[in-house]
């Protein structure tokens, strides 16, 4: 019965649906705090301690409201969508690991299966800007798959210099190496880390690459029509992004949860550890969001293929000369 | 009910329309979500989509021309829903109301001739606190449905 009981614990509650759920409330209020500081603002202040639990009553309130479907749009895609994007990011955030080296799951090449999630990720907010019938949902699905050309590769190249780094394919690979051998952000890949999380905050449609949903211009992307219960999936899902994202972040170039800690107490220091490189790396992402105004279209996509690319291929060529000296 | 409630009350995201008015009410509700008022720390945002909202918040007299489309984005708005109307203009028609004897040819006389108004902030044009106030009565409001 034993050997059971534990992995669906594992898989339901910690480190599985419940704590990704709990942990992407907490890291969007604190995204929205520091947003706020940066705007020399307050931000969510009354729902709960210090608006601690702002997320939860959006996401509440959310559930609550009517819940539209527009005349036009396809109701079966257009109802799939949300529920689809949970389930995503519910099933990759098994790879990423909380509590040791390895995630829930491990296996050889893992790492491409997590940068899979975002190309999915994509696809789906076409889906569903598409199925909307709507003209400002379908503009935003076209600028979220643009987005998607001019980001993915770096992306990937960017993982790529850690994998050849490292020499490891899996998740659980990469982080036993960096602590055996240090943080693989202290070597060459300090570049890959910082094209990474330019190509996340593209990923995540966050300023200054909000372009899909550009709320000056049309209305707000391909989130126009949603409302109610989905609305609220989506933007659970959009969180659990950002921490599936930060989480990869923290465990390709961050060294994972693994630190110093006593024989015994590992099950509670690694997930602190966690967090805590979680919060880092969401408040990087967060002053990036504060910092910067929107980019237009193709400032964008020329940022991407000009820059970034050639970036991102130089950072592969120096990681694998680092690798031969 | 309870947290169902809370939550009504702890976020309303609002949606700005402006029926044809001077702009002297808008930069009094854009104000609001200045550094100096915050209105973040009450949980408002200000949304885009009409589907988003669930407070609409209605600037300047209502034209002819508007009326319908108020309607229009009134009825986009899900359930339950809220409606501020900020400034004499949106409330009675203000100076385009003939001096009290009926508003002009291409004016109503209020808001309320269109759609359900929960909360009238006078003023020309109101404070930004008399704003926050009007919007967090509705949200008090808009627990109790």
């Amino acid at each position: 019965m034993e050997p059971v009981i534990l992995p669906v614990l594992q898989t339901l509650v910690f480190p599985g649906f419940l704590f990704l759920i709990a942990v992407s409330f907490l890291y969007e209020w604190l995204d929205r705090k520091i947003y706020a500081w940066m705007q020399l603002r307050a931000g969510p202040a009354l729902a709960g301690p210090v608006g601690i639990m702002q997320p939860i009553a959006d996401f509440v309130k959310l559930m609550g409201k009517e819940d539209i479907t527009p005349a036009y749009a396809d109701r079966r895609i257009f109802g799939a969508v949300p529920v689809l994007m949970v389930a995503l990011i519910l099933t990759f955030w098994a790879v990423v690991p909380v509590t040791g080296a390895a995630g829930l799951v491990s296996f050889r090449g893992d790492v491409v299966f997590a940068v899979v999630a975002m190309t999915f990720f994509c696809m789906l907010i076409f889906l569903g800007g598409f199925s909307s019938s709507d003209r400002f949902s379908l503009l935003g699905a076209e600028r979220a798959v643009l987005q998607l050309l001019g980001f993915e590769i770096p992306l990937m190249l960017s993982i790529t210099g850690v994998c050849i780094h490292t020499g490891g394919l899996s998740v659980s690979e990469i982080v036993s190496w960096q602590a055996e051998n240090g943080w693989s952000i202290l070597g060459p890949q300090a570049m890959g880390f910082f094209i990474f999380l330019v190509a996340a905050q593209a990923e995540l449609e966050r300023i200054p690459f909000d372009i899909p949903e550009a709320e000056q211009e049309i209305v707000a992307g391909w989130l126009t029509e949603y409302s109610g219960r989905k609305l609220a999936l989506i933007r659970l899902a959009k969180d659990m992004e950002l921490v599936f994202i930060s989480g990869l972040a923290v465990a390709l170039f961050l060294g994972g949860p693994i630190g110093p800690s006593h024989a015994g107490l590992e099950w509670l220091l690694y997930p602190a550890y966690f967090l805590l490189k979680l919060a880092l790396v969401v408040a990087v992402l967060a002053l990036v969001r504060g910092l910067f105004a929107r980019v237009r279209i193709d400032q964008m996509v020329s940022f991407g293929m000009r820059y970034l690319v050639p970036l991102s291929l130089a950072q592969v060529a120096a990681t694998i000369l680092w690798r031969l000296i | 009910m309870g947290i169902i409630d809370w939550a009504f009350r702890k976020s309303p995201w609002i949606l700005h329309f402006n029926t044809g008015s001077c702009n002297g009410c808008d930069i009094e509700i854009f104000a609001i979500l200045t550094p100096k008022y915050d209105v973040e720390r009450l949980g408002v945002m200000l949304k885009g989509s009409p589907r988003h909202a669930d407070v609409l918040v209605v600037s300047g007299p209502v034209t002819r021309q508007a009326s319908g489309r108020i309607l229009r984005i009134y009825e986009q708005m899900p359930d339950p829903k809220k409606v501020v109307a900020v400034g004499t203009c949106c409330i009675s028609g203000g100076v385009f109301s003939n001096g009290g004897k009926g508003a002009c040819y291409n004016v109503y006389p209020g808001l309320d001739s269109i759609v359900p108004v929960d909360a009238y902030v006078p003023g020309c044009p109101p404070k930004p606190e008399a704003i926050l106030e009007g919007i967090s009565k509705v949200a008090k409001k808009a627990g109790v449905d």
